[in-house]
């Protein structure tokens, strides 16, 4: 095995560890609504999830293509650039998770290849329209369109049922939920497995295993992202279930479907266009909008703003983090510097993982 | 510059559908509650008629609440 291949194996290993990074971050998103309005238990709900991500991944690769083709030039990076975006991603992905703030995975995993692509060639090798009208605009508009479908939905919900009997309205958005959480977690697994689909084609076109033009995402590639995002699913990300069940508004189930409806419609019509969204701003947008529909107080205006500055926050915390990683790995010869910030990274890991566990948020099974 | 580099079509066409999809959803399965709701009261009071419009009313609902979704499938993968 060529020093080039040792590396592009551990950038494939580093993505698929930040797809299962992205999977108990940003799903916990997908499935805190069901949860808080008791539509399902929390163990069936994450389990149902993880099985609608893995299909979800399978659905479309307009995302990926954005990933691979419109962030940086493909052809302009190499194999460490990737490897040191990533990092950059992951390491802001688990302190946000530690601290409970659901911050965006995707503008996480952008900001940690730009900054790294920067700190690497310059920003000659960095698409701006590409992000612009591909990532930033799309992050502004999605969740406040989440937002007003949301609020609007709710408000016509109530209209419509207003007089019934609130125990058949609530068994009936109760199971409308069981479909409209598993859209959303089926949307989930299309827009952010696909991310980690993109990076891994990209490392590929970067290491010379793929054209840097015309080239399309293998099907090992697809299969191990999803495998990836489905397990990381599973495993669950109970803080930020809190965060966004209960925290952000006290949700009914009409709530509950009006908010998954929103973030399921706003991610699918963004992916059938290969806008690589966040599903925590969407849902989010979602959440607030269906919580201010029913009475603008409800929504918990102070939590909402922490979100929004950890949001604010991640692209350039990501991309400096992706940044001085690549500084780092250049400082050793060939893959060494990899290896050492994957052994230092796996050690961090494994000290947050342990300092989480002394203290567990139980939830009811 | 920055305005022809961003493709306004498709950012047009995501906020229509996302709109339509997610309002339309919430509405006709507010709707498909509503029918059922209505159609055990009027079941309960023997009022047959009321009860089959009801009825309709709640399976039509549900029936436009799943087309829904599939169509969001299909649009999904037909790309």
């Amino acid at each position: 095995m060529s020093e080039s291949d040792l590396i592009l194996g551990i950038v494939v290993a580093t993505a698929l560890a930040f797809d299962v990074t992205n999977g108990f971050h940003d799903t916990a998103n997908v499935v805190a609504t069901s949860i808080s309005t008791r539509a399902m238990s929390p163990r069936i709900a994450v389990g149902y999830a993880a099985i609608l991500n893995f299909a979800g991944a399978f659905i479309s690769l307009e995302v990926a293509a954005t990933v691979a083709k419109d962030v940086v030039d493909a052809g302009a990076i190499t194999t460490s650039v990737i490897f040191a975006g990533l990092i950059g991603a992951i390491a802001w992905n688990l302190v946000t998770w530690y601290y409970g703030l659901p911050s965006s995975s995707s503008h996480a995993l952008i900001g940690g290849v730009v900054g790294a692509t920067i700190a690497a060639v310059g920003t000659s090798a960095v698409f701006g329209e590409g992000i612009l009208s591909k990532v930033l605009i799309p992050a502004v508009i999605a969740p406040v369109l989440a937002f007003v479908v949301g609020a609007i939905g709710i408000v016509a919900a109530y209209r419509i049922v207003g007089r019934q009997r609130p125990g058949t309205v609530t068994r009936g958005f109760r199971l409308g939920q069981v479909v409209s959480g598993g859209l959303l977690a089926l949307a989930h697994g299309t827009n952010d497995a696909q991310k980690t689909m993109g990076v891994i084609t990209l490392a590929l076109v970067a290491n010379g295993n793929l054209p840097s033009t015309g080239f399309e995402v293998p099907t090992w590639v697809i299969v191990s992202s999803a495998t990836a995002i489905a397990l990381g699913t599973y495993s669950g990300g109970w803080r930020i279930i809190k965060t966004m069940g209960t925290r952000i508004i006290k949700m009914d189930a009409a709530q509950g479907f009006s908010a998954q409806g929103a973030g399921a419609a706003v991610i699918l019509a963004s992916s059938h266009f290969g806008f690589p969204l966040s599903t925590t701003q969407v849902i989010a947008g979602g959440v607030m909008g269906a919580g201010a529909g029913k009475r603008v107080s409800a929504v918990r205006w102070g939590v909402a703003g922490n979100i929004v500055t950890a949001w604010l926050l991640t692209l350039p915390a990501a991309a400096g983090i992706g940044a001085l990683t690549y500084g780092f790995v250049e400082l050793f010869p060939d893959a060494v510097g990899p290896v050492i910030v994957s052994a230092i990274g796996l050690g961090l890991v494994a000290y947050a993982f342990v300092r989480r566990l002394r203290r567990p948020e139980a939830l009811p099974a | 510059m920055i305005s022809a580099a961003i493709d306004t079509t498709a950012l047009w066409e995501t906020v229509v559908a996302a709109f339509v999809a997610g309002v339309g959803t919430t509405i006709v399965f507010s709707l498909a509650i509503l029918g059922a709701s209505r159609f055990t009261e009027a079941s309960r009071a023997g009022n047959r008629a009321h009860a089959g419009q009801f009825g309709t009313l709640a399976v039509l609902g549900l029936l436009a609440t799943a087309a829904a979704v599939v169509f969001g499938v299909i649009v999904m993968t037909s790309k």
